[in-house]
């Protein structure tokens, strides 16, 4: 199973690091399992074009992230 | 967000399923103490973790926490005598012990089937105005969370239980979510005489309307109403709605604070600190060493528990139940009126600007208002965390490493080995802006560590 939960924990963790030291965060970039973990439960945000978001941040799927360590940028 | 199958395996508390293995692994709350008052008096049935049980209080005073249907013929238990150090069976007779020993079964003369079998029984203790049971594998009890208040007699305690028809972590979420208060608390803090009186166009016309809810005590630990209280004087200093939320993981769970600013000083910050001790026990800013407990009963409901040290007899059962119902016409019509049900939504105090949310009864009313319009089992699919529901996102992400380290064979986190649970701790308080928000709460360890990677 994936877990959600480990994912936006650590995602929130860094983005309240970031405010922290006065860094703006602007996107999430996600594992592509993550990201398409996100589209499939939000299946009507999809069909209203709606951006897929975490955290209130545009989600990018990224191959180079690792499922659990999402990168706030 | 989770998705559907995250938010099952979260949600779910029956035997065998991810969560409820979980669960099982701590003691719980069970019932109130109060409710087995005296040797052999009635038993009561308590649903827990989606299974029923009896409980009891034996000729000698000692508790027993029974599954529910007789081992012979599966008659409930709970329409059984309480006599002579057991429980007897309506049905056929068969008489029980608190530790599960079958005692008797006239039906059948040869005692080989007697010395062979035992009939289920759970490790079971009362504390803190609470019966505690411990439903996991034989063994495997971890210490008992001995908080402060765990130690205080019958009439220092005020306990009140708040039943709910919903899924216990919608309830459990809300209790130690602290960017809500401001909100939906609105009418409270305007009838405490603290805080803001605003939220978007909303702005209180002269007094509140509800001026008889209970409202938490000033500065003396807290009571049944829930929310704030010791603010040393101060009120709630503070219109900022967007707390900074830090968050620490702890030997019991993890503790955080909401941080604001206070209003017209910029020296200082309004700091609320909850703590939240795995997985029950909520210990919120302001309520002093009181505690709210959300237990699930099955899937569908829970108990909101909450338990209040107060002066020495102060407390008690006849206290209990007089303080424990915020308005008769909103609880239920159980024992005690523990069942909530929601008061109509007064719309025309919200319109004439004498109350925000509209609900009369207090902030527990209002939490339930909305817990409870989530929906039996709320999908959490599409809901949308911004980073200050940070407290919440660390919860889930403790009990999903819970489950994962109970699935491989390992215990849940949050069990405290060789911590002293007395120390655990809420506060509110007014500080210095430079002032780190742990020196309120020494004891609580904070690790400062990220939970477990995955």
């Amino acid at each position: 199973m994936l877990w959600l939960s480990v994912v936006i924990d650590n995602a929130c963790t860094q983005i309240w690091d970031a405010w922290g030291s006065g860094a703006p965060v602007t996107s999430l970039r996600v594992s592509p399992a993550v990201y398409d973990a996100v589209a499939a439960a939000r299946p009507g945000e999809v069909a209203r074009h709606c951006p897929l978001t975490l955290l209130g941040l545009p989600l990018v799927p990224d191959p180079d992230v690792a499922t659990y360590e999402p990168l706030a940028v | 967000m989770l998705t559907k199958e995250e938010n099952e395996a979260l949600c779910r508390v029956g035997p065998g399923t991810p969560m409820g293995s979980v669960l099982r692994r701590y003691w719980t709350p069970a019932f109130q103490a109060a409710d087995l008052p005296a040797p052999d008096c009635p038993p009561v049935a308590v649903t827990l973790l989606g299974e029923s049980f009896v409980a009891f209080r034996d000729s000698a005073g000692r508790l027993g926490f029974l599954d529910e249907l007789c081992s012979h013929r599966g008659a409930s238990l709970v329409l059984g005598r309480v006599e002579d150090c057991g429980i007897r069976c309506l049905y056929h007779g068969w008489k029980y012990a608190a530790d599960g020993t079958i005692l008797e079964t006239p039906n059948l003369a040869s005692s080989s089937f007697r010395d062979r079998f035992r009939h289920g029984a759970y490790p079971v203790r009362e504390a803190g105005g609470l019966g505690w049971v411990y439903l996991g594998p034989p063994g495997t009890e971890p210490p008992f969370p001995a908080f402060s208040w765990t130690a205080a007699d019958a009439d220092e305690l005020l306990v009140s239980e708040m039943i709910m028809d919903c899924n216990w972590m919608q309830v459990q979420e809300g209790s130690i979510d602290s960017s809500h208060v401001a909100v939906l608390h609105l009418d409270t803090l305007a009838t405490m005489g603290a805080g803001p009186r605003s939220v978007g166009s909303f702005e209180f016309a002269g007094e509140p309307w509800d001026l008889e809810m209970p409202v938490p005590r000033r500065g003396n630990g807290g009571g049944p109403g829930g929310g704030s209280s010791d603010r040393g004087g101060g009120g709630w200093p503070s219109d900022d709605n967007a707390p900074r939320i830090e968050v620490e993981n702890t030997p019991f769970g993890f503790h955080y604070a909401a941080i604001r600013d206070v209003t017209g000083d910029p020296g200082q910050k309004f700091v609320r600190v909850t703590a939240f001790a795995m997985p029950y026990t909520a210990f919120i800013g302001g309520a002093g060493t009181g505690a709210v407990l959300v237990v699930p009963r099955d899937d569908y409901t829970c108990s909101s528990i909450g338990v209040f040290r107060v002066p020495k007899g102060a407390g008690g059962i006849a206290a209990s139940r007089r303080a424990g119902g915020v308005d008769p016409a909103v609880w239920g019509p159980e024992p005690g009126s523990r069942r909530i049900r929601l008061p109509r939504q007064d719309r025309e105090a919200m319109a004439s600007g004498q109350s925000f949310a509209g609900f009369r009864g207090g902030n527990r009313v209002q939490d339930a208002a909305v817990q409870l319009s989530e929906g039996r089992m709320y999908d959490r699919a599409t809901e949308h965390l911004v980073p200050a529901d940070l407290a919440i996102i660390r919860m889930r992400r403790l009990f999903a490493d819970s489950v994962r380290l109970v699935a491989a064979g390992g215990a849940p986190l949050g069990l405290g080995a060789g911590y002293d649970f007395a120390g655990v701790a809420a506060a509110s308080a007014v500080i210095a802006a430079d002032q780190r928000w742990q020196d309120l709460v020494p004891a609580n360890e904070g690790t400062g560590k990220p939970a477990r990677r995955a």
